[in-house]
């Protein structure tokens, strides 16, 4: 990457001591000067990839701009969808997220979005989704919604991916909207790319999740060895235990693997599992899971101890009869 | 956001000084700027002296599980709740960690990182949106940065020979016009 221009003043400048950085001296209001660039008849793709990468080095660097720049720069930067370079397009993607227009300025990107969402290029689909998703309000999700819809079961993993992913986050703003894909979410249950097993899971969970019922049956149906993905397992495992807060029995077969990870090397996953075996464990195993952990605790640091006692301090308030000798476990630490 | 999908808080990359090489962040657990650098400056002040060179390190710091791990002059960092997953955390990172090296060519030190930005940029973009994990796979990670086989998602690795010749005929002729 070469430097337009030499050091000069520093008032804008973000510090970079080291002489070999390609942003050294680097000015911000030069940088914002060289996005007149995109507004060529010809563009140059990789003088365009370069500032575009120029401005989010700013950003990144924590370095602000003002309202009226961020505005200069998005329009100039919609003046790139007309080339066709597949490096400077992906630049434009990541910029106009990181930018996060207004909603009167999304307009004029929408009908280019929408275009590279139906391109034959998964990774321009792809691309395109989370984009769209990501600056959409109601009346655009409205528009695009069928198009979602197909991603979600499109065989491309990128782009069910995407869609999933996407999905995961309207959900907040939009619960109505993407509840009504779960036709769809639970068809894409045919791919076997872990990451879409993995957000498909996610997302049929939080569609659910105030449905009991239907999470028990979500997790009861695929425990039957229909996930690959060891991300999905991990999730299955999570809701199986939040199941088990209501249905506890059905994990009770659980705790004895849990138990051989009480001396793991790893401080972490021993207090992982003494903490996940204080909240599910039953009166009958506290004296013996108190008497394991009594060496263990010396060992580990403070912020370890806490956890351990946090779980400890539920323990009593769910055994009662036990409290006595939580007590004085307590009083040893 | 419902609790039990894993999330990622922050992703970061810190040069020998514990300054921003390319950091990401996902959430509201540092609102300012001056919050943000602060816990770049605790976790770094706190960890650059352990030797997390040949394997990834885990530290429960300030309340945050923060997996890292380093090369030559770079920190990289991968943070979660406390109650995250820290081998899904690991993960994350070994993507990341891989995947630049992949797209770097093995020379993975900051002034090539730099020189290459946009390309961590986007790797960074590849990996989590929004605190969801969106792939961990360093090869498919590498593809998709590299927009290679737009349509196929073939992984870096698995191309043909010329196909790989024309990555490498892009990267040196990116590098000679440098």
């Amino acid at each position: 990457m070469t430097l337009v221009q030499p050091p000069l003043k520093k008032d804008d400048d973000v510090e970079d001591d080291s002489e070999y950085s390609p942003f050294y001296g680097i000015e911000r209001s030069a940088v914002l000067q060289e996005a007149r660039v995109f507004n060529d008849r010809e563009l140059d793709a990789r003088r365009c990839t370069q500032v575009i990468t120029k401005v989010l080095y700013f950003i990144n660097q924590g370095v602000s701009f003002t309202q009226k720049e961020v505005t200069d720069v998005f329009f100039a930067t919609t003046k790139l969808f007309q080339s066709n370079d597949i490096g400077l397009r992906r630049m434009v993607y990541l910029i106009i997220k990181e930018i996060s227009p207004s909603n009167d300025e999304v307009i004029i990107v929408t009908s280019s979005l929408m275009k590279d969402m139906n391109s034959k290029t998964n990774l321009y689909r792809a691309n395109a989704i989370r984009v769209l998703c990501r600056i959409t309000d109601g009346g655009l999700l409205g528009q695009i919604e069928l198009h979602l819809k197909q991603a979600v079961v499109d065989k491309s993993p990128v782009v069910s991916s995407a869609a999933l992913v996407s999905g995961i986050h309207l959900l907040q703003s939009y619960p109505e909207i993407v509840k009504g894909w779960s036709n769809e979410v639970y068809e894409a249950v045919h791919s076997k790319a872990s990451l879409v097993q993995f957000h498909r899971l996610s997302l049929l969970h939080q569609i659910r999740r105030n449905d009991r019922l239907a999470l028990s049956k979500l997790v009861s149906g695929l425990t039957k060895g229909g996930v690959q993905s060891p991300l999905a397992k991990c999730l299955l495992i999570r809701y199986t235990t939040q199941i088990a807060q209501f249905h506890p029995l059905a994990v009770a077969s659980c705790n004895v693997d849990l138990e051989s990870f009480i001396s793991d090397q790893n401080r972490s996953a021993a207090t992982l599992a003494i903490t996940t075996l204080l909240k599910t464990g039953n009166e009958s195993s506290v004296e013996r899971l108190m008497r394991q952990i009594t060496n263990f605790v010396s060992d580990i640091g403070d912020e370890f101890k806490i956890m351990v006692v946090d779980a400890i301090r539920s323990l009593c308030l769910k055994f009662p009869q036990k409290c006595r000798s939580l007590m004085n476990f307590l009083s040893s630490i | 956001m419902d609790a039990s999908t894993p999330l990622v808080k922050n992703v970061l990359l810190l040069d020998g000084e514990g300054k921003r090489v390319a950091v990401k962040y996902f959430s509201d657990d540092w609102p300012s700027l001056s919050a943000k650098l602060a816990f770049e400056k605790s976790i770094f002040t706190k960890t650059h002296r352990t030797s997390a060179r040949s394997e990834a390190e885990i530290g429960l710091f300030d309340g945050y599980i923060v997996i890292y791990k380093f090369i030559s002059d770079l920190h990289f960092y991968v943070t979660g709740g406390e109650d995250e997953n820290e081998l899904i955390l690991a993960t994350v990172l070994q993507g990341f960690f891989d995947a630049v090296a992949l797209l770097l060519r093995n020379n993975v030190e900051k002034k090539n990182i730099l020189e290459n930005l946009d390309l961590v940029l986007l790797c960074l973009d590849e990996i989590v949106d929004g605190g969801i994990i969106l792939e961990t796979d360093a090869n498919v990670i590498a593809s998709r940065v590299a927009m290679r086989g737009a349509n196929d998602d073939v992984p870096l690795s698995e191309q043909t020979i010329s196909q790989a010749l024309a990555t490498a005929k892009e990267h040196f002729a990116r590098s000679l016009l440098k």
